[in-house]
């Protein structure tokens, strides 16, 4: 009974949603192609070709997603991830691919240091921190890159670098190994080891993390690094794939890593989320892309049907998500208009909100 | 109003069965006379919830009828029992916490345009007429759950109720504030309203109502006029057996035990003044005061929570790092007083917060966790401290009051705790879990765990406790052997030498 009820409770929508959604789709379009009498859209040339684009939105939206575990929200990872593909582009001539790597890297990580330290140990909101970086280092970029295009000048460095991006391991180009493996490797820290438990302990209630003897500073500000880091290695992937960057790129890309977090059922709130499904949800929005490429739909179409698709998603987690309750039941709460005043704790600072 | 002979409130064979077949009502009869305090008992579980739903409108009976004024009544929202004249206060108060308590208190009042005077002048008359003060343009975030509580009863009086049904409104507060609610109460009373309440303390119902009910299993097992009454049989009838007290000590075995902590000159200013004192192995300090004579922020200076605080903490001897983690790791635990807010993960299933402060020991290496010896070491506990729960996967939120502190008292018994700190550890939970907590605190005790335990009952401390110190004002005011000292000594030295209880909610 109880295992039945454990394998009902995995498959059923809010869990698995996102896959059946990445499925559905898939099928969709194949079906569609099929009839159509379009190249088969289930090559493994296409769908290799999907998981390549998402890969880098995937990485971002894996630390995300460890971000908001912890109960944050980090607006500023398309920024970061352009800081670190100026750095990279404009130090590889001069130091090599390795040491710009490091630098870019470091660079990207202490905006996350920073971004940490105001919201933790300052206590300033996490949207107002991450969202004041995203406009401050975005204009960072703009300074240092005089506001127009970088490129690689010397041969030697472009070779190494368009190599550490659009290099093969057998069918698969590196970024999708990149993405895979840091995938796997945070799935691995996060559901078995006590790390990750601490992660999920911060952000489901950091109150009681704390008086557990749990540095709830340290796992929030790690977090944040985690994210600056991880932004900072796609920015250099983007850089390297084309050896030159503009200083308006990315610009947006915050929201679409967010969106698959979501899509992935990532709560907002702190305490839930799984990677795994985070890049479930950053393959269905490009697998949506890739899908008005490959039917010739209007590229005008695209914003409306994501937009649908994210707050549906949301729809099915919030709704899938009153465990026991019953459709009436929520209703009947739906009359029930005043709000409870759920911080009875004056001195803890107010982070966040639950409802 | 009412005739006085025929029940304002009348049910008949009230039943209500969840779609998945759990009856938590199984036909229940209830009459509620106006002018009168109506006393409903039971334990969590008995139905109390439901029924109180039902009344409030936010659920509906299956079966049964409700006769409001002698005639049949249905509600589907809310809104309407308000509008019938009912008003609820829950336990956590539905507050809007940026608005002021004037706002507050006409939140539900109809009509688009809000004139301050004349509200302010209905809210000060509504005041005088229950005697009590407050300043009615404080925002209702910086109130005491105590204040809070008044601003919920005012906002029920000037929806002009006439049956006022008030889930445990004493549970989260101290005497002083207790004695305005109990005033109130009687005053509503007087005024020819009716009033249902739920509560735990037997001594509040017996000292305030004018008839009972109690429920168990979803039934009303014993109604009576209150003074045909003792706390024996509510009890009793609550429980359906006879209440066990809390093992009694056996007085002097535990003193012998070597002091396991040392407080020495620790202090937080604005909240607490330098205390210094022992806990031996065995020994079950207790620690009296009201709310807000600085008995939590004690627990927490010494955990190391109170990053403001000054003094020195030993553990056998040894100086502790003030921070939560050193204090964990060398021994100490802390059982917070806010169980849902402060103790448990709600996202948590029961083995992951059994686990959570010592999850190095269920680790390879301090890193890698071992599913299967966390697992085991919930099983265990649950065996141990009889946890009623289907099993170790149960989410948290699903257990009762009862249980839930269990979990969150055996969460530091899978590691080396010496000493452990409880705040208010039966608060909120029914009396049968209440005396098996303190049978625990006794058996933990007797293990050689040095405890420190804050109460608000002063029952309980005399029951439990070896020794009691008296705090006020966050000073640490006299000390007492428990054999040796009454409820009302403590009381006394609790109010100070005069014995005067203080007025006014939540010093801080």
């Amino acid at each position: 009974m109880r295992f039945q009820a454990e394998v009902r409770r995995a498959l059923g929508l809010r869990e698995a949603g996102v896959y059946y959604a990445l499925l559905l789709l898939i099928i969709t379009l194949a079906v569609v192609c099929a009839v159509l009498g379009r190249p088969s859209y289930l090559s493994a040339v296409n769908l290799i070709n999907i998981v390549y684009q998402a890969a880098p939105v995937a990485l971002m939206g894996v630390a995300m997603t460890v971000v908001l575990i912890t109960g944050n929200f980090d607006l500023s990872v398309a920024s970061v991830a352009a800081l670190a593909a100026a750095v990279q582009i404009g130090a590889v001539d001069a130091v090599g691919f390795a040491p710009a790597l490091c630098l870019a890297l470091a660079a990207a990580a202490a905006v996350g240091l920073l971004n940490g330290v105001m919201v933790q140990l300052v206590g300033i909101n996490a949207f107002i921190v991450t969202l004041g970086t995203l406009t401050a280092v975005r204009g960072l970029v703009l300074i240092v890159t005089g506001g127009r295009s970088l490129m690689v000048q010397t041969p030697a460095a472009l070779a190494t670098m368009t190599g550490f991006e659009s290099g093969r391991a057998g069918p698969f180009p590196y970024p999708i190994l990149y993405m895979a493996g840091f995938t796997l490797l945070v799935w691995l820290v996060v559901h078995f080891t006590t790390l990750g438990r601490r992660t999920y302990a911060v952000g489901g209630n950091a109150e009681a993390a704390r008086l557990c003897g749990i540095r709830v500073n340290a796992y929030r500000i790690g977090a944040f690094v985690l994210s600056g880091l991880v932004a900072g290695f796609a920015g250099v992937l983007y850089a390297s794939r084309f050896g030159a960057m503009n200083p308006t790129a990315l610009q947006g890309e915050e929201l679409t890593v967010i969106a698959a977090a979501i899509l992935g059922g990532t709560s907002l709130f702190g305490g839930a989320g799984s990677v795994l499904k985070t890049v479930a949800g950053a393959l269905v929005l490009y697998t949506l892309t890739n899908g008005f490429n490959v039917l010739n739909l209007g590229a005008n179409y695209q914003g409306l049907i994501e937009g649908t698709v994210l707050i549906a998603a949301a729809a099915i987690y919030t709704v899938g998500g009153r465990r026991g309750k019953s459709l009436r039941r929520l209703r009947a709460l739906a009359h029930d208009t005043i709000i409870p005043v759920r911080s009875a704790l004056p001195e803890t600072p107010c982070h966040k909100t639950r409802c | 109003m009412s005739d006085g002979s025929s029940p304002l409130l009348e049910l008949e064979r009230l039943e209500k069965i969840y779609p998945n077949g759990t009856a938590a009502l199984s036909g229940v009869d209830l009459e509620v006379r106006s002018a009168t305090v109506h006393g409903l008992l039971g334990a969590n579980g008995a139905g109390k919830s439901t029924l109180i739903r039902i009344l409030s409108g936010a659920t509906r009976a299956t079966a049964g009828e409700i006769l409001w004024r002698g005639e049949r009544v249905s509600w589907s929202r809310p809104a309407q029992a308000r509008a019938a004249g009912i008003a609820t206060l829950h336990q956590q108060i539905p507050l809007v916490g940026t608005l002021s308590v004037l706002e507050n208190v006409f939140l539900a009042q109809r009509g688009g345009w809000r004139r301050g005077q004349p509200l302010e002048a209905r809210l000060s008359r509504l005041m005088a007429s229950i005697g009590y003060e407050i300043d009615i343009h404080a925002p209702v975030e910086t109130l005491s759950i105590g204040e809070r509580q008044m601003v919920g009863i005012l906002q029920a009086l000037a929806a002009e109720a006439t049956l006022i049904i008030m889930d445990e409104p004493t549970a989260s507060l101290a005497a002083a504030e207790r004695q305005i609610v109990h005033r109130t109460l009687r005053r509503l009373a007087a005024e020819g309203r009716a009033v249902l309440l739920v509560s735990h303390f037997l001594d509040e119902v017996l000292a305030l109502t004018d008839e009972v009910t109690v429920l168990r299993d979803g039934a009303a097992v014993l109604t009576s006029a209150t003074a045909l009454l003792d706390e024996a049989g509510l009890a009793a009838a609550i429980v359906g057996r006879a209440v066990r007290e809390a093992a009694p000590r056996a007085p002097g075995d535990a003193v012998a035990g070597r002091p396991v902590a040392e407080i020495i000159g620790l202090e937080s200013p604005g909240r607490l003044a330098p205390c210094s004192f022992a806990v031996g192995a065995g020994e079950v300090l207790g620690i009296a005061g009201f709310l807000g004579s600085g008995r939590s922020e004690l627990l927490h200076a010494i955990f190391g929570a109170d990053r403001g605080a000054r003094g020195e903490v030993r553990l056998f001897g040894k100086p502790l790092a003030r921070s939560p983690r050193a204090a964990v790791a060398a021994g100490i635990a802390l059982v917070p007083e806010d169980r849902q807010a402060q103790g448990l993960v709600p996202e948590f299933p029961l083995w992951k917060n059994l686990t959570l402060a010592h999850l190095g020991r269920f680790a390879r290496w301090g890193l890698f966790l071992r599913s299967a010896s966390e697992t085991a070491a919930a099983e265990a506990a649950i065996e141990q401290l009889g946890i009623k729960a289907h099993g170790v996967a149960t989410a948290v939120s699903e257990l009762s009051g009862g249980n839930a502190q269990k979990v969150s008292v055996a969460r530091w018994l899978c590691g080396p705790t010496q000493l452990l700190l409880l705040d208010e550890p039966t608060a909120g939970i029914d009396v049968g879990a209440k005396s098996e907590i303190l049978a625990l605190i006794r058996e933990l005790a007797a293990g050689g765990l040095a405890i420190v335990l804050v109460s608000s009952e002063l029952t309980e401390l005399t029951a439990a406790a070896d020794r009691i110190l008296i705090m006020r004002e966050g000073a640490i005011v006299a000390e007492r052997m428990a054999v040796a000292t009454s409820e009302e000594e403590l009381v006394l030295l609790a109010s100070g030498a005069a014995g005067e209880l203080p007025t006014g909610a939540g010093i801080s």
